[in-house]
């Protein structure tokens, strides 16, 4: 009930939680949910305080007609935690006031429309407030009583403005729109309800923030690399979550996975009182064409996996594997960040004319000698002739590094059928791989 | 097995390779990836490694060919750009030698998940983005994981291979194709434990490759004569 003192409200419901209101506030959630609704369609215009009008006419084969893109508008909306009055119609100001008179439905003719607003009641919360009490004592009530009166004499009345209206929204006069500008760079700031203590309550309010970034992305025909989503705590510090992907994706749904991901492993420094969320590195979406027949996609691919086992098992858990020109053994394989994976890289070429063991131990381990030689699980046989490796006199003395190594490598067989990758060096018997 | 005259028993004929019952056999829905061993695709349900499913093969000992006998259908995967994972190796992948053999490194997944193996193993299964997957559980891995994962990987062209131990034969699991690996006198002894289609029970003996020459055995690291050197060019790994 508008109109009533904060006093009068508590006293009619002794629990109501009243709020300041904060116009920044709103015109900034505003501009969130206007760059959100980029994945609809392009042309955005913003109807402070409250209204946003998306121009649908020209993306409705896209999306499979003007329903499907109002059950996704709604279900966004409702996601996000917005209550919605809307409506369609072919003017943005009748589809405004229809919205605002709670019409929920489309018009999709200009007939159906002018049927519409002539039910409105003439109290347009836009006029001046004269120009309703003057309508009211000329007793009309409804807009269509309103436009059946000539027009000249209604000028003189009421002034330009209001008929002009009744006519925009009746589209007899043209009424264009100051479309909403994406940002050049997305940053979006949410300040939470209530304190969040616990790292998975954050999902929730972040997935307003990430609805309106992929909307962003999609009207940037860009893709997120790198984001960060920035905490700021009750104590005034704040601390930063960056989010990597193992492909640039602008996908609302895979960013909400990797971010429950990260968020089950974090602990909380202080109780989060606002997000941020940043875009840092953005590539250009390149251009696909989808397949002309169905094509069998099942799963999500390699890369969204990829990425949800590092955000879960940490970076250094998930590794792909690379060549390095060395003849240490330690030192020709490396691991790689697998993000290499997707990359069309020419394959190396690297050939060995002697045999190289598909394991090897993370150190060689030292092997008892007897008199028949090295024994590992019983007396080893050697099967080749020794292979002599004297290499990486450049690095040696040097932290962490494999050092000068001056080794006879040799294939040995033990008597269970193991094949093995010993050598001999000044210090005796290693083993160091195995031909698996 | 050769045709044989007359008096035929159907047992016999229900043995041989190339003939089932039809309601006995079934086909392999996702298909199979020849396994580059002939004797071994004539054993195995659709000719060759099952994809969709998992493959235990169990094998108490590393190091005696069982990768080896793999490799063929890896290094296939892997040149048609298919994205290979190894879960909880026990060693270090040598890449050299993953190289040499067919298996492209850059598309070699080493994954250490600690103690989420299973879950690991799933989402890698069920994203559908690898064309193969050796996995290596620990003990402890119990028969719902095992039900969990071969369902994450039904639907999927995956080739999943899980290793286990030979302890384990045993105990009932899930997957439709289970062998255990013995390493034989220059041969590796492999037994088909469970398949679709109808039970086999016997020891195949398959030759795969082994680095440096099986006949010539040097005594000690002395120097021998020369011959050595050029056969184990050929064989690697």
């Amino acid at each position: 009930m508008p109109g009533h003192k904060l006093s009068t409200a508590l006293g009619l419901l002794p629990g109501l939680r009243a709020c300041e209101r904060d116009p920044a506030r709103e015109a900034r959630a505003l501009a969130d949910l206007a760059c959100w609704s980029g994945r609809f369609t392009p042309t955005v215009s913003l109807a402070p305080p409250a209204g946003l009008l998306l121009e649908i006419g020209g993306c409705r084969r896209l999306f499979g007609g003007i329903e499907a893109i109002v059950a996704a508008v709604l279900d966004g909306c409702r996601i996000q935690g917005w209550s919605v009055d809307w409506a369609v119609a072919p003017t943005p100001l009748g589809a405004r006031w229809l919205a605002r008179a709670g019409a929920a439905a489309c018009y999709e003719s200009l007939a159906a429309l002018q049927a519409a607003l002539a039910d409105l009641p003439c109290a347009v919360p836009d006029w001046p407030a004269e120009v309703v009490a003057r309508l009211d004592a000329f007793g009309l009530r409804r807009l269509g009583e309103l436009s059946a009166q000539p027009a000249g004499g209604l000028r003189r009345r009421i002034g330009n403005g209001p008929v002009d209206d009744l006519l925009r929204a009746c589209g007899e006069l043209p009424d264009p729109q100051r479309a909403f500008v994406f940002p050049e760079r997305f940053a979006a700031g949410l300040e939470l309800p209530s304190r969040v203590e616990f790292a998975e309550g954050l999902a929730f309010a972040a997935q307003r923030l990430f609805a309106a970034l992929a909307g962003w992305l999609q009207v940037r025909q860009s893709l997120l690399r790198v984001g960060t989503l920035q905490l700021t705590h009750d104590d005034g510090s704040s601390s930063a979550l960056p989010l990597r992907f193992g492909e640039p994706c602008a996908d609302e749904g895979r960013f909400m996975r990797l971010l429950r991901e990260h968020l089950s492993r974090l602990q909380l420094v202080a109780p989060v009182e606002a997000l941020s969320l940043m875009a840092d590195e953005l590539v250009a979406r390149p251009d696909a064409s989808a397949g002309l027949f169905e094509q069998a996609v099942q799963g999500e691919g390699a890369a969204a996996c990829i990425e949800r086992l590092r955000a879960r098992l940490g970076d250094d858990a998930v590794r792909s594997l690379a060549l390095h020109a060395d003849h240490r053994p330690e030192c020709a394989s490396r691991s790689d960040d697998p993000a290499g994976i997707f990359a069309a890289k020419t394959a190396s070429t690297a050939t060995f004319g002697k045999p190289r063991p598909l394991w090897l131990l993370p150190a060689p381990q030292p092997l008892a000698e007897r008199v028949d030689g090295p024994h590992w699980h019983g007396p080893l046989q050697l099967v080749t002739r020794g292979e002599r490796l004297e290499s990486g006199w450049w690095d040696s003395g040097e932290q962490s590094a494999v050092g000068d190594l001056r080794r006879d490598y040799f294939v040995a067989r033990t008597g269970e059928g193991q094949w093995a990758w010993i050598f001999r060096d000044a210090q005796g018997w290693f083993l160091h791989g195995l031909f698996a | 097995m050769s045709a044989q005259p007359s008096p035929v028993s159907l047992a016999a004929v229900l043995a041989r390779g190339d003939i089932w019952r039809g309601d006995a056999l079934p086909g392999l829905a996702a298909g199979t990836i020849a396994s580059g061993y002939a004797e071994l695709d004539a054993e195995l349900p659709g000719g060759g490694w099952p994809r969709g499913n998992l493959t235990e093969i169990l094998v108490d000992r590393g190091g005696i060919g069982e990768i080896s006998l793999l490799l063929p259908a890896l290094a296939r995967l892997s040149g048609e750009g298919g994205c290979l994972a190894l879960v909880a190796p026990p060693w270090l992948p040598h890449a050299p030698a993953w190289a040499a053999a067919g298996v492209a490194p850059e598309r070699l997944l080493v994954i250490r998940p600690g103690k989420q193996l299973a879950w690991c193993v799933e989402q890698l299964l069920r994203c559908g983005g690898f064309a193969g997957l050796l996995a290596w559980p620990d003990a402890s891995i119990d028969a719902r994981a095992l039900r969990r994962l071969q369902v994450a990987a039904e639907g999927q062209s995956v080739f999943a291979v899980l290793w286990r131990s030979t302890v384990d034969a045993a105990t009932p699991s899930p997957a439709p194709l289970r062998l255990t690996l013995a390493a034989g006198a220059d041969r590796l002894a492999l037994r088909i434990l469970k398949r679709r289609g109808r039970p086999a029970s016997r020891l195949l003996q398959v030759e795969i490759p082994r680095p440096g020459r099986k006949t010539r055995v040097v005594a000690g690291p002395a120097f021998s004569a020369a011959d050595a050197g050029s056969t184990a060019a050929a064989a690697v790994a």
